[in-house]
This record gives structure tokens, C-alpha cells and sequence, in this order.
């Protein structure tokens, strides 16, 4: 039974084993770990999760299909009451001056800032809203872009941005179809944005096939939200199709001004705003961003592959509403860096999977 | 062990998880000396332990390779706190507050401390075989060194935690 000798020079090994044996158990009898099942949970989802984004990235449909439902576009009877009174989160407004300073000194990688900002034409940093795909479907994320202004007019510019060109962030994409434009157009009353949505020929009224309901209303938050933000103002959104009223865009009914639906429905719940995708950085280096966090807790892995480099958590500033969360990456060896940043699972890994922000990131040596 | 269940990499992690966590946590206790290290250790094992589970697909591999990481990251942490380290004050796992008995804390910390002093190997040696219960085979295997010299590791932390016993008493 017992296999190891007795130690030398010392009588009684079995003795001896069983003294040793009741002095480590007693040394850690009382160490009891809290219940950690939850966070191992949430962590090897993401890493799940991130080996499936990647599988179907560019198959263009929700990853997941859920039940969530996407909060239909609140109809204003009253256009002078955008969002009822509401709370929104900070992402719905502007951006603020601290986060559209660092994105100004920093171009987003993936633009042609030397094409796009030529000197002496009004260029500025705009937020624009994106699709992407998330364990709860389809949701609006923000990037900022800096570029020429459309007219010198910020919304338009956004507005433009938002349809037809590329987020920065691969994870994300607009549903818009190829061609359409979107622009904001002079018409009464002055309290309420007017977007004109050009098809150049495309049947946009009804949703296209291969649209599921939720893309389609997303995508018309899409716009609701992109434009609000760019004019900082929660003023209505009244949608034009070409020039002309309608009652349906992607058979979303449009007839009325429409508020920003609920962020709660319509927003990814964590962003990573800082740094951009594809961004190269040198360690420490800052990450900022907002979540709308359970119990504000936000946490991060720094990944190569599968395997995490390193992690950590911070809180966000409140819980439950886009509040701003920030933490430094001390040091880390230069490479390629997957950055994933997303909640912990409240179910203790029984209902959604978290939510997730993921930036590909360069460390320099 | 042919009838081993089939389990996915989830149900792996919840099993393995249930019978297995705590002692775990414990064992990285005694190798490392702190709670809050230990857990993090503990969970780093599991989540590796998920991913690479396509290739363990066995719950007693899946054990297996659960003690071999968390003694390896324990050691890892330890190598990465360093000689500085090593002469701050011990962090005591997680006291409950003032009504605890105030002498058990006492000897426990003795023995944690005395721990703290053995060589890497024999302190490794001693947490597999007298708080794990392994074999000597076994305890080869999660170091990846020899029987014999598992057998001398062994003996001589006994003799190494004896003293440092002997001298605190």
C-alpha cells in the first residue's frame, strides 16, 4: 500500500504519511473557492463563439438565431416627444469630446486618411452605426469615421457612411443593398430629421427576400441612430423613399416620425470603442469603451488563437445602461492580439451567451 | 474504463467542475500559497482543459490533464513572482473574519509558510501525494520526471517540512 519508503532515518513511515496526510488537509480544510462555474462558462463560450464567428464570417446571416425580439420602431404621435422622456444611454447622443479627440489623432486603419482628408475641405470625425451579429441577433454597433463632410452637413455624411461603405470593423456590416443612398433633406418641421433614402431603381419598400424582419428594422435604426448621433439631437426621423412619403422602408412601417427604438433592444450591450480594429498599438496600451454590463462587470482577454495571453475585468461605470468602461493592457509581448471584451453571463451559463466586442489588435514591439 | 461516459466539452467542464473544483483550488493553495491566485489558476485549467477536450474525450484524462495544468500554472505563477516576491508577507487564504478559531489559522499558516520554503519539486511532490492521495506512478506522470526521482522528492520535503515544522513549533 504504502509506496514510498519510509523516510530515511526516521522511524514510523506510515505514521509519517498519515501526519503529513492531516497537516495538508487541515492547511486548506478551510479554503472554500466561491462558485466559479459561471465565469468558466463565459469564457469557454467566447472562445466558442469566436471559432464560429470566424467559420461564418461573411455568410452575411445571423449567426445565431434567437428569440429575441427586436423592440418594433416606436410610432411618435407627437413629434415634439422624442424617445418618451427616456433615459437613452450615452451612445444614442454624440460622442463624447474625450473619445472623438482620440479618434481624430488616430484614423481608423483600413481608410486613406491621405486621400480622404485633404487639407483645406471640412473634414471631421462622425459616428456611425453598424450591424453586427450577436448571441441575441442582429445589433447596432458605433464606429467613428473621419471624413470629408457631404455638403459640409455631418448627418448627411454619417448617413452616407452608414450605407454604402465599409465598417472598419469586419465583425460588423450594413444591410443596405449596394447603390442606395441615404441623405438628410430640407423639409418642415424643422424638430424633425428628414431622411431621403435613393434606390436608384431597388424595390425597398417591402423588405427584400433574404432579409429576415429583424435585419430589416434593425437596419432602420441603423439610420435613426446614425443620424441623431451625428446631429447630437434625439429629434424624430421621418423617412423619405425617393424623394416622396411612404409607409413602409424594408416593410418597416416609416409613415410617421420615428423615435430610436429602445437601446436596450436595438444596441449591442459592449463596445470596444479604443482601439480600432486592426489598430497597432505599443503595450501598455489603453482600452475604452461602453457595456451595458450585468452588474457593470467587464471582462477582457487578450488572445492568440484559442489560447488566452492574458485577462483581466474592470467595471463599467454604471450597470445595465451603455455606461463607459476603460483598463490598461500592461505588458504584453509583441504580435497579432484577438482583444475580446464582453460581460458575464448572469444565468451562470444557462441563457445567452454574453455580449461581445472583439478587435483585432498589433502589439509593437 | 471502457464504459466511460461520452461527454462533450460543456458537460466535461460541468462534471469535472463538481467533483473537482474545490480540491483543486485547494491543492493550487498549497503549491502557490494565495486564494485569489489559486482560483485563477483553477479556471485557466478548466477553460483549457474545454478546449483541448476533443482530444482528452475521457473523464479521467480530463482529470488527469486537470492536475498537470494546475500544477504547471501554479509553478508558472510562482516563476513570474519572483525572487522578490518570495519574502513578502503570505497572502492567507480568504480568513472568514474574527470568529474563527484563531489557532487553526495559526497552524495553518505555519504549514503554508513552511511550504512556501521547500524546493518547487518536493513542495509539488508532497501536495500530489499527501493531499491528492496519488500513486507514485501517477505523480510521475503529472511532473513528467521518474518514479525515483518522485521517490527522493519526496522524502526529502518530508524531511525539509519536518524541520521547518520543528523549528516554527
Amino acid at each position: 500500500m504504502n509506496e514510498f519508503p519510509d523516510t530515511p532515518g526516521r522511524p514510523g513511515g506510515d505514521h509519517d504519511d498519515e501526519r503529513m496526510r492531516r497537516l495538508l488537509d487541515a492547511a486548506v480544510s478551510d479554503v472554500e473557492p466561491s462558485e466559479a462555474l459561471g465565469s468558466i462558462h463565459a469564457r469557454t463560450k467566447v472562445s466558442s463563439m469566436q471559432r464560429k464567428r470566424s467559420w461564418v464570417l461573411g455568410a452575411g446571416a445571423a449567426v445565431v438565431a434567437t428569440a429575441a425580439t427586436v423592440a418594433a420602431v416606436t410610432v411618435l404621435s407627437d413629434s415634439t416627444a422624442p424617445g418618451g422622456g427616456d433615459a437613452g444611454p450615452a451612445a444614442g447622443t454624440s460622442p463624447s469630446p474625450h473619445v472623438s479627440k482620440k479618434a481624430t489623432e488616430k484614423p481608423s486603419p483600413g481608410k486613406e486618411p491621405s486621400g480622404k482628408a485633404t487639407a483645406g475641405t471640412a473634414v471631421q470625425t462622425v459616428p456611425v452605426y453598424y450591424v453586427g451579429d450577436t448571441s441575441r441577433g442582429v445589433r447596432l454597433y458605433r464606429e467613428f469615421h473621419r471624413v470629408d463632410l457631404v455638403g459640409g452637413d455631418p448627418v448627411s455624411t454619417a448617413l452616407a457612411e452608414a450605407v454604402s461603405t465599409d465598417p472598419t470593423d469586419t465583425d460588423y456590416r450594413t444591410d443596405w443593398p449596394e447603390g442606395v443612398t441615404a441623405a438628410v433633406v430640407e423639409a418642415p418641421p424643422s424638430d424633425v430629421i428628414t431622411i431621403d433614402v435613393q434606390t436608384s431603381g431597388k424595390p425597398l419598400r417591402e423588405r427584400p427576400g433574404g432579409m429576415s424582419l429583424d435585419e430589416a428594422e434593425i437596419a432602420v435604426e441603423q439610420l435613426i441612430y446614425t443620424a441623431q448621433a451625428a446631429k447630437q439631437s434625439r429629434d424624430p426621423v421621418q423617412f423619405f423613399l425617393d424623394g416622396g412619403r411612404t409607409d413602409t422602408l424594408l416593410g418597416v412601417p416609416v409613415s410617421e416620425p420615428l423615435a430610436q427604438g429602445d437601446p436596450t433592444d436595438v444596441l449591442a450591450q459592449v463596445w470596444i470603442i479604443e482601439p480600432p480594429e486592426g489598430a497597432e498599438v505599443t503595450a501598455p496600451f489603453e482600452v475604452s469603451g461602453l457595456a451595458a454590463a450585468f452588474e457593470a462587470n467587464v471582462q477582457w482577454e487578450l488572445m492568440q488563437g484559442d489560447r488566452v495571453v492574458k485577462r483581466g475585468f474592470t467595471m463599467a461605470e454604471e450597470c445595465c445602461t451603455m455606461a463607459p468602461y476603460s483598463f490598461k493592457v500592461k505588458s504584453v509581448p509583441p504580435g497579432e492580439y484577438t482583444l475580446v471584451v464582453h460581460d458575464s453571463d448572469p444565468s451562470g451559463g444557462e441563457g445567452f451567451a454574453p455580449w461581445q466586442d472583439t478587435k483585432r489588435v498589433t502589439v509593437l514591439p | 474504463m471502457s464504459t466511460a461516459p461520452r461527454w462533450d466539452a460543456d458537460t466535461a467542464v460541468d462534471e469535472l467542475y463538481a467533483a473537482h473544483y474545490r480540491q483543486l483550488v485547494r491543492l493550487s493553495v498549497l503549491l502557490v500559497h494565495d486564494m485569489e491566485t489559486a482560483e485563477e489558476v483553477v479556471q485557466d485549467s478548466f477553460v483549457a482543459m474545454h478546449d483541448r477536450w476533443r482530444k482528452l474525450r475521457d473523464p479521467d484524462k480530463g482529470l488527469a490533464y486537470l492536475r498537470q495544468t494546475v500544477v504547471n500554472r501554479s509553478r508558472s505563477v510562482l516563476r513570474h513572482r519572483g525572487v522578490q516576491a518570495r519574502h513578502i508577507p503570505p497572502v492567507l487564504p480568504d480568513v472568514r473574519g474574527a470568529d474563527e478559531d484563531v489557532l487553526v489559522a495559526e497552524r495553518r499558516k505555519v504549514v503554508l509558510d513552511a511550504l512556501r520554503e521547500l524546493p518547487g519539486r518536493q513542495r509539488e511532490v508532497l501536495a500530489l501525494r499527501y493531499y491528492l492521495d496519488l500513486s507514485e506512478a501517477d505523480i510521475a506522470e503529472v511532473l513528467g520526471i521518474s518514479r525515483g526521482a518522485v521517490k527522493s522528492h519526496a522524502s526529502r520535503g518530508v524531511a525539509a517540512l519536518r524541520h521547518l515544522l520543528e523549528d516554527a513549533s
